[in-house]
């Protein structure tokens, strides 16, 4: 995936027993994530491009490459469809 | 006897009347919060229409605009008219009411001045949320977490008589003395509809005729009153046939207790410190889905029982 990845700035999220609690203050909702996703949304902080997310879940689990690339390919998209994350040409 | 614990807030109002009512109201929550609240208050014959575009939230007769540009909060009762704007991030509000809400000061206090004191008390980290707080006779703090008619007050009420300290049976607020996360109770007497006094037994307390309530201290009903719980047990209650419990994890935990502290949601002013403290709730305490039933009234103690 290219571009730079942003979080939106509406988002606050906290850690709850290993998974991820996330709101979403401009749209009024809430919802939870997995410790994958936590790991990538955490590491939205500041942009990232898709490589930096996948050594970000890679430093955090003991996967192969090939598996770390596509759920984070799978996690940032459901999060750009949900209004989560939104992607920046570079 | 010692005097109840007295709020820091400094009042300006030129209707003497209404002053004093409105120290009656906030000396009477006994709620002891850091710093000192500002409210500006002036009674008006009617209210200027205002030019705020922000996107109007309703709650229950209420109004409500936050957000940018400038991270006020602007509450609109309309009926009758009154309207607070809550300072963006300081704990001060103005205050206009008509005459007509002024004069009408029980139901304000339940809607549009609690809802102002909340916003501004955002402001100092306290959060509120919507439950029912009590310490057991073996010294283990409480929440009853749920919405209107879930049976809190009943419960609070039951448990007053079997000794319980109650903090609130409605209205708390969440707060971090450092190490633990606890829940300050807005005082108010237990507010039982007809039915829970039949179940309990009660009569007389204090009439509260717009509400078809009847208030009773914990003393009457023979427990005590508590500023601050910690809370060890959240329960999340629901009416049934039988009195039961099922303990739930963290994540179904939080989800409920986001839904019954909702402000989490609603601006961004100290979202994720709210957010926080909702977690470490959730992870300083067992939860547990409730059933009360019937035969709770016959065995108050069940819970103790159920929860070891």
């Amino acid at each position: 995936m290219k571009g730079q990845f942003h979080r939106h700035t509406d988002l606050r999220l906290t850690e709850l027993a290993g998974e991820g609690v996330v709101l979403h203050l401009g749209e009024r909702r809430y919802f939870t994530v997995n410790e994958t996703g936590l790991t990538i949304l955490n590491a939205l902080a500041e942009p990232r491009t898709f490589d930096e997310l996948v050594a970000a879940v890679l430093k955090e689990f003991e996967v192969e490459p090939e598996l770390a690339s596509r759920t984070t390919t799978d996690f940032l998209q459901q999060c750009i469809d949900a209004n989560v994350v939104r992607v920046v040409d570079a | 006897m010692t005097a109840p614990p007295q709020p820091s807030y400094v009042l300006t109002c030129g209707d003497a009347a209404l002053t004093a009512a409105l120290r009656r109201w906030l000396d009477g929550s006994r709620l002891v919060w850091p710093g000192t609240l500002q409210l500006d208050v002036e009674v008006v014959d009617t209210l200027a229409p205002h030019t705020d575009s922000r996107e109007a939230f309703p709650q229950a007769d209420l109004l409500i605009q936050a957000g940018p540009p400038d991270g006020t909060v602007r509450i609109r009762w309309d009926a009758p008219q009154a309207e607070a704007v809550v300072h963006a991030t300081e704990p001060r509000a103005t205050i206009r009411m008509t005459r007509e809400a002024s004069a009408q000061l029980e139901s304000a206090e339940r809607g549009f001045l609690l809802v102002t004191l909340l916003f501004m008390l955002r402001r100092i980290g306290w959060y509120h949320i919507h439950c029912a707080a009590m310490i057991d006779p073996r010294g283990r703090g409480w929440l009853f977490v749920g919405h209107s008619l879930s049976g809190k007050s009943t419960t609070s009420a039951l448990l007053a008589g079997q000794g319980w300290s109650v903090s609130t049976d409605d209205i708390a607020f969440l707060s971090d003395d450092g190490v633990t996360v606890g829940v300050e109770g807005f005082w108010s007497p237990i507010a039982l509809r007809e039915g829970g006094r039949t179940l309990l037994g009660t009569t007389g307390g204090i009439e509260f005729p717009r509400r078809a309530k009847a208030g009773f201290r914990p003393e009457e009903l023979g427990g005590h009153w508590i500023a601050r719980v910690t809370p060890e047990i959240i329960l999340f209650p629901s009416i049934g046939a039988a009195t039961s419990v099922s303990p739930i994890g963290p994540r179904a935990a939080i989800k409920r207790l986001i839904e019954s502290s909702l402000w989490v949601l609603f601006e961004t002013v100290h979202a994720q410190e709210h957010l926080d403290l909702l977690a470490r709730v959730a992870t300083q305490s067992r939860a547990f889905e409730a059933t009360l039933g019937p035969d709770l009234f016959l065995d108050p103690n069940l819970f103790q029982d159920l929860v070891q």
